[in-house]
């Protein structure tokens, strides 16, 4: 049986993630919209899902594909304590460490992206070579569906696949938006779930923002043997921030001064506020 | 106000609140593209951030937005050349050289075929970092064979490119840079295939340029010229095919060269130059300014400039250091 007060501890943590997000993208800009939709799926991962090793990281490997997404582990590992939000504050500033699209080395990051469609493929040989080794960590990679454009990507696919390796998680944040729009309009790649369980993964389609079913689903991920495991999460850019949704549907960048940072914000504190009475009450 | 203009080369995304940003390249490429049924415009998902956005709006049957699909653009790029269609493929500098080597080399290069491949973001010019940053393109393009190297130093010669692309009778790579602040009026000008351009006159030293250092070179000049130092200044738009004599010429005359670029110093312009140099026999002082064969990161154009040396003082400085040597 779930457990109800986890679902809503972890709904707080997503509502204080997405809070993080804005204060860092408020001071020049970034990927706001993106790790705003994110913040359910970070939560989870960061505070339920990766287990932790003994010295202060995860056992388990995050791989971030789409490396501008990279807002959505910033804004997480503030509220774990690994990155202080005056750190944060210098995302997108000359001569920071907190990069748009980080580097490895980069407390956070596994692989250097931010050219799209290569996570996948690291994942899968990260995996294989954890198998190969006869360690238990899991490897779990995020990337959008845009990505899915790129050839490489379902490369990637088929040998995870090919290799049954049940140790491995793909997350696609599957948005239907990439830097010129829609994707479904630019080049279409639904439908996602059944191309993926064609080429041999247990799919599952969910919704990214829903926390009891994205721990459901990565429950099932754990428990899947003999194939690797995906989980279709579907977002829209702001999700989580109604206000923002509406006033700027299509932000894959989002400039300084393009929305109202503050309204947002207020947005997310009446949100916190009530969860943090139900959890209280 | 620079900082966020930069951000919008750097990223794709509404724009609300700037003026828009000059496009001679796009308008170009559509204006030449109504004279020519033949051309065909391709894009990987970077439409406003290639200009390719009015191309989409003005000719809409002859545009295709292939999404995050690099190398089946060039593919399809060259499957479509092949029988007779003039496709312009579009992206960043990085994604468009690096990603897809092999598909430009058997699909446009050895084939010779009529493929213009179209980057934007050229070297260290992005807020991105390492992997939006292009600092081999010129080194790997100038070794695949059949394919010529323009690149323009601003947008005066935005428009003059893709009238370039379309005389050279093979494949082509422009090394493109959006402006990053509404520039006041510009008279459009032209150069030729295998010409470079004398920007200003000197007889001390020759500093041979491209790019985004053209700008830098001409303001390292005017500092050395406070000083007594007269630079000639050569704008190197054509970087392949190379103008071979007025490099000897330079060479013969100030004996003395710097070169300066934004790429690495390994394989780009400055190794063009010195190639050239030494297969003719000739000693002379010779300093390439680039990147320091380094991974860089991201920024602001102006701030990248500057702590990775490319800028007018260090081309100024470098300048000092050849005249020394010269004695």
């Amino acid at each position: 049986m779930r457990n109800d007060h986890r679902v809503l501890d972890l709904e707080i943590l997503a509502a204080r993630i997405r809070r993080n997000v804005l204060e860092i993208c408020r001071q020049r800009g970034g990927y706001a919209a993106q790790g705003v939709a994110l913040s359910d799926i970070s939560a989870c991962l960061y505070f339920d899902e990766l287990r932790p090793d003994n010295e202060g990281w995860y056992h388990d490997r995050f791989v971030l594909s789409n490396g501008h997404d990279a807002i959505m582990t910033y804004a997480a590992l503030a509220e774990s304590g690994h990155y202080t939000m005056e750190e944060l504050r210098t995302y997108n500033a000359d001569g920071t460490k907190v990069d748009q699209s980080p580097l490895e080395g980069q407390l956070g990051f596994e692989i250097t992206a931010g050219s799209l469609g290569q996570g996948p493929s690291q994942a899968a040989g990260l995996a294989w070579g954890f198998r190969q080794q006869g360690m238990d960590q899991r490897v779990y990679c995020l990337f959008s569906d845009g990505e899915l454009q790129e050839g490489n990507v379902w490369e990637g696919i088929m040998f995870a696949a090919h290799q049954k390796l049940d140790n491995l998680c793909f997350i696609v944040d599957n948005n239907d938006m990439q830097a010129s729009g829609h994707a479904g309009d630019v080049m279409g790649v639904e439908p996602v779930d059944e191309k993926f369980t064609a080429f041999g993964f247990r799919a599952r389609r969910i919704s990214g923002t829903d926390m009891a079913e994205l721990l459901d689903t990565f429950e099932e991920a754990r428990n899947t043997k003999g194939k690797p495991f995906v989980m279709i999460c579907d977002t829209r850019l702001w999700d989580g921030i109604d206000c923002l949704k509406k006033a700027l549907p299509m932000a894959h960048y989002t400039a300084q001064s393009a929305i109202d940072w503050n309204k947002g914000i207020k947005e997310i504190e009446t949100t916190l506020t009530r969860l943090e009475a139900k959890r209280d009450g | 106000m620079n900082e966020t203009l930069t951000q919008l080369e750097a990223a794709d995304f509404i724009n609300r609140s700037f003026k828009p940003l000059p496009k001679a390249y796009g308008d170009a490429l559509v204006e030449a593209a109504r004279a020519d049924p033949r051309i065909v415009a391709l894009c990987a998902d970077l439409v406003p951030p290639t200009e390719t956005d009015l191309f989409r709006d003005e000719l809409p049957e002859r545009f295709h937005n292939v999404g995050i699909a690099e190398a089946n653009m060039i593919g399809m790029a060259g499957g479509m050349a092949r029988c007779g269609e003039i496709p312009f493929c579009h992206s960043f500098c990085a994604f468009i050289t690096k990603r897809v080597l092999d598909q430009i080399t058997m699909q446009a290069a050895y084939p010779n075929l009529p493929v213009k491949i179209v980057g934007f973001l050229p070297g260290i010019a992005t807020l991105l970092g390492v992997s939006h940053q292009a600092i081999e393109d010129v080194a790997i393009m100038r070794s695949v064979p059949n394919m010529a190297i323009f690149e323009p130093s601003g947008p005066e010669y935005h428009a003059t490119m893709v009238k370039l692309a379309l005389d050279w009778d093979g494949p082509v790579y422009l090394r493109m840079k959006r402006p990053e602040t509404t520039p006041d009026e510009f008279t459009p000008r032209s150069l030729e295939i295998g010409k470079g351009m004398i920007r200003r006159e000197g007889s001390d030293v020759t500093i041979i340029t491209s790019g985004l250092c053209v700008l830098e070179s001409l303001k390292a000049a005017d500092t050395l010229a406070k000083e007594g130092i007269e630079s000639r200044v050569i704008d190197m738009a054509s970087i392949k095919p190379i103008d071979q004599t007025l490099i000897l010429e330079s060479a013969a005359r100030t004996g003395a060269i710097v070169t300066a670029e934004n790429h690495n110093i390994i394989g780009g312009l400055g190794s063009a130059v010195a190639e050239i140099i030494v297969e003719e026999g000739i000693g002379l002082s010779f300093k390439r300014v680039g990147i320091r064969d380094q991974f860089c990161e991201g920024g602001t154009t102006s701030f990248l400039m500057k702590k990775f040396g490319l800028n007018s003082s260090a081309i100024a400085m470098a300048t000092r250091q050849v005249l020394e040597k010269k004695g």
